[in-house]
């Protein structure tokens, strides 16, 4: 064996350490949790993890949405850009692809507006950042809460739907997603979607020039300019980049799987900042996120079912979860938090 | 009459084995301004920092007025009556004057209140002539005044003994005159000023005796009245005999690198570099001598277009850059090498991913992609004609050593094959081995016809590399020439200021 192949299978050996050692505190923790309020926490983590696969086509769409927003987290991420937004820029890429897929019924129009709305606003914030110091999440949280709004009155007021007035109009039948066929079953086709663009990311990031450029500029903004790239162009890249992400989600969200938006925000609040564990828990890394989105999403349709079955109350779940993916996304957000700091005291 | 400040056979050796004093005594008698000289890293501010408590030493004694002392920490030293003023301010910018005097004189007398420390500063300012707003917020004052505030506030809490680390650094001439009368006026106060500095001409103006220290030991200490600038240049730089490296002889071409009455400001807005004018020739090494923070690092990042330029023009080849990015001009055939490779690499990439940083456009394919086996050729030629020592090319940078990570440096500018280098502190911090490749590396490419700007603070290395050297003092080149017109008392004059004839 080579050395360079010694060394990368050392490299690997790490994570898959590091991960399991939290892995393993984090269920630990939890189980003294649930067995110190009097649950058995091995009945408790069955359900969670066997309910929680037990319908691949649930798991897989709701783990669409996440995909898109933990890469929407990511990007910046590495750019060193703290993108809090992704709430956001999935509302507008959920509403866009709403209306055009209501006025037009077209499926990849509809999915592209949604792309096309989010990178807009992500790369808003970022030019706020980068050309008047504006700080991202500052900038990030108030546009979520604007938007937040803004839809629930058009909702509310524009687009409801008549005969259910709980919730907007659907989108037309000729501009939902559904099932892509494979031999031998069939796969979610939002679901191929994102996965699918969580590799044009991975490509983008570790194969060409945009992507080397915005991970020189997230680790070290003073060797970004020295090598005559510009830092405030990759703020604004790296956003445009995560935007369209999130939007996508909430373009595929509504395509295939909720077809309408209802007037609790329900079926769209929660997700952008979910994405931030997603993105942390998959070490920023684009295939990473493929599998932590759909982890993210085991252990929410398990912690459901946990409060069916029973009896638990919905808090315990999402302690659970919390702790869970905090014991597993710590090692790698306690480096990026680091970084982020660092970089904050550069200010380039 | 009694030492104010004794200071018997101080020794430092930091964790790491450096050995920054190697036993040093110090006199600082009452009633007296008293200037700390040395090049940098002779130990001024280090010994100062022992003074002031804020590290201790590896051995020896202090004493403070007649009393043998040990300071535990910088407090200790505030309460036996020293005080010092760093070249950063420690004032909390978004609050006003007095704010920030009741935060430092609150720290040793809890009890003081508003407007008893606000009468105390006043009485104090009329005493002293150190006036300022003690209304104004801090950020919105010039360094001058806010320097005053920070002298106002050490002298509030009963400081007998001030130091002061190379104040006239940030300021301008005007507010340098400022304070040295501000500093004479406290002498009649009973005052003691300790003054550390590298300014030959400040010394002479303000001190009543110096103290030179270089290397880490006392060279000597004389009155300031019974001294020439050219006897303490000699003591500053005065050493043993150096190694002289093989320098080929220059068969100088064209001008490759013009610089042209260039004025630069830093990064406080004050003007860095003031109306430099330079060439540098293909096959020649143009060395240029001077104190760090006289306008090198600036002059070398406005060559490379990483600092705007306020006034002037820059020349590569026949080309004027002088608005041009940074990509432009490396892409016409400027490198630089900057002098920290905190900015020069991403630390946290591997070797093939840092020698790329400036290869970027030629590892490119047609369609943008980065082509990863090739990227990794050009490593791998950088890493064995440099003799960089690493496991792998994947390996992390920052788990090289600091030699082996300026090989990497050097040498992925080389393999661009670059008309013009701008090369800043090559061999800072580096053990003998690598200094020696780095320097053989710079005379090689000089034969091989590159026009090379080296910008050192090392005296060593300046006269062993270079053909021509210029001296920058204050943003301003104090004498250009050939090498042989230079010997080192007079670099060490005209490094300190004085233009010797």
């Amino acid at each position: 064996m080579s050395k360079e192949v010694r060394i990368r299978y050392a490299h690997y050996l790490t994570i898959v350490l590091e991960l399991a050692i939290s892995a393993v505190t984090g269920f630990m923790a939890g189980a003294i949790i649930l067995w110190s309020l009097g649950y058995n926490p091995w009945y408790i983590y069955g359900i969670m993890i066997s309910m929680g696969i037990s319908n691949p086509d649930y798991l897989l769409s709701k783990a669409t949405p996440l995909l898109l927003t933990g890469l929407a987290f990511s990007v910046p991420m590495l750019a060193g850009v703290f993108n809090i937004g992704g709430e956001g820029q999935l509302y507008i890429g959920a509403i866009t692809s709403l209306v055009i897929a209501y006025y037009t019924g077209n499926a990849v129009l509809a999915l592209l507006g949604g792309f096309l709305a989010g990178a807009a606003l992500g790369g808003a914030i970022g030019a706020l950042k980068a050309f008047r110091d504006v700080n991202e999440v500052v900038s990030a949280i108030m546009l979520n809460w604007i938007l937040y709004f803004s839809i629930l009155y058009l909702i509310v007021d524009k687009l409801y739907n008549p005969l259910m007035p709980q919730q907007s109009v659907p989108v037309p039948p000729s501009a939902q997603i559904g099932i892509i066929p494979f031999p031998g079953g069939g796969i979610h086709g939002i679901f191929f979607i994102a996965v699918v663009a969580a590799l044009v990311t991975h490509y983008l990031i570790y194969y060409t020039d945009l992507g080397y450029v915005l991970r020189v500029s997230g680790l070290s903004p003073k060797s970004a300019s020295y090598a005559g790239f510009n830092p405030k162009k990759s703020i604004v890249y790296s956003m445009i980049i995560g935007g369209g992400l999130a939007g996508l989600g909430g373009a595929l969200l509504i395509q295939g799987y909720v077809h309408s938006i209802d007037t609790t925000m329900s079926t769209l609040y929660g997700l952008g900042f979910l994405g931030i564990g997603v993105g942390l828990l998959g070490w920023n890394n684009p295939l990473g996120i493929i599998l932590s989105s759909v982890f993210f999403a085991m252990l929410i349709i398990g912690g459901e079912m946990v409060e069916l079955t029973a009896g638990a109350p919905p808090e315990l779940a999402d302690t659970i979860i919390g702790i869970i993916v905090i014991a597993l996304a710590l090692p790698y957000a306690y480096k990026i938090l680091i970084n982020y700091v660092r970089r904050w005291r550069e200010r380039i | 009459m009694q030492p104010a400040i004794m200071m018997k056979n101080i020794k430092k050796v930091y964790p790491d084995g450096v050995i920054a004093l190697r036993g040093v005594s110090l006199e600082v008698m009452p009633g007296e301004i008293h200037g700390l000289l040395g090049e940098n890293g002779a130990g001024k501010t280090t010994l100062m920092r022992i003074l002031y408590g804020e590290i201790k030493p590896s051995s020896g004694e202090i004493w403070v007025f007649g009393r043998k002392v040990s300071f535990r920490g910088p407090w200790d030293a505030i309460k036996a009556g020293i005080g010092m003023v760093y070249q950063k301010f420690a004032l909390v910018q978004s609050f006003t004057v007095m704010d920030n005097i009741m935060l430092s004189v609150s720290s040793i007398n809890r009890k003081a209140t508003y407007s008893d420390v606000a009468n105390s500063a006043k009485r104090l300012m009329k005493k002293t002539g150190l006036e300022v707003p003690l209304d104004a917020v801090v950020e919105d004052l010039p360094v001058g005044i806010q320097q005053r505030v920070e002298i106002l506030k050490t002298l509030l809490r009963n400081a007998k003994v001030l130091i002061l680390d190379e104040p006239t650094s940030v300021l301008t001439p005007v507010e340098a005159e400022e304070l040295f009368k501000t500093l004479k006026s406290l002498r009649e106060m009973g005052i003691v000023v300790i003054f550390i500095t590298h300014k030959l001409k400040e010394v002479m103006e303000v001190t009543d005796r110096i103290t030179v220290l270089r290397k880490g030991r006392v060279v000597g200490t004389v009155k300031t009245s019974e001294t020439t600038p050219a006897e303490l240049a000699k003591m500053m730089v005065g050493r043993e005999v150096f190694l002289k490296i093989e320098r080929p002889p220059a068969i100088a071409g064209n001008t490759v690198l013009k610089v042209k009455d260039v004025w630069v400001k830093d990064d406080r807005g004050l003007d860095a570099v003031r109306g430099v004018t330079l060439e540098v020739r293909e096959g020649e090494i143009l060395g240029i001598a001077g104190v760090q923070g006289n306008g090198q690092t600036e002059l070398a990042e406005a060559v490379a277009g990483l600092r705007p330029v306020a006034k002037g023009k820059i020349y590569v080849g026949d080309i004027d850059v002088t608005d041009k990015p940074t990509s432009f001009r490396y892409r016409i055939g400027l490198a630089y090498v900057p002098d920290s490779r905190s900015v020069g690499l991403v630390m946290d990439m591997n070797i093939t991913e840092n020698v790329i940083l400036t290869n970027l456009l030629s590892v490119l394919s047609r369609y943008r992609k980065i082509r990863w086996g090739y990227a990794r050729e050009v490593a791998h030629r950088v890493v064995k004609g440099f003799d960089v020592i690493t496991p792998s090319l994947s390996a992390p940078i920052k788990y090289l050593s600091g030699g082996n990570q300026q090989k990497v440096m050097v040498g992925r500018e080389i393999v661009r094959e670059p008309k013009a280098f701008v090369v800043a502190e090559p061999t800072h911090g580096l053990d003998v081995g690598a200094t020696e490749f780095i320097r053989k590396t710079l005379a090689s490419l000089k034969t091989k016809g590159k026009a090379i700007m080296l910008i050192s603070t090392d005296l060593d290395e300046i006269l062993q590399l270079s053909d021509r050297i210029a001296v920058m003092y204050e943003g301003k080149v104090m004498a250009v020439g050939p090498a042989s017109e230079f010997t080192l008392e007079r670099l060490g004059l005209l490094m300190g200021g004085v233009s010797g004839e």
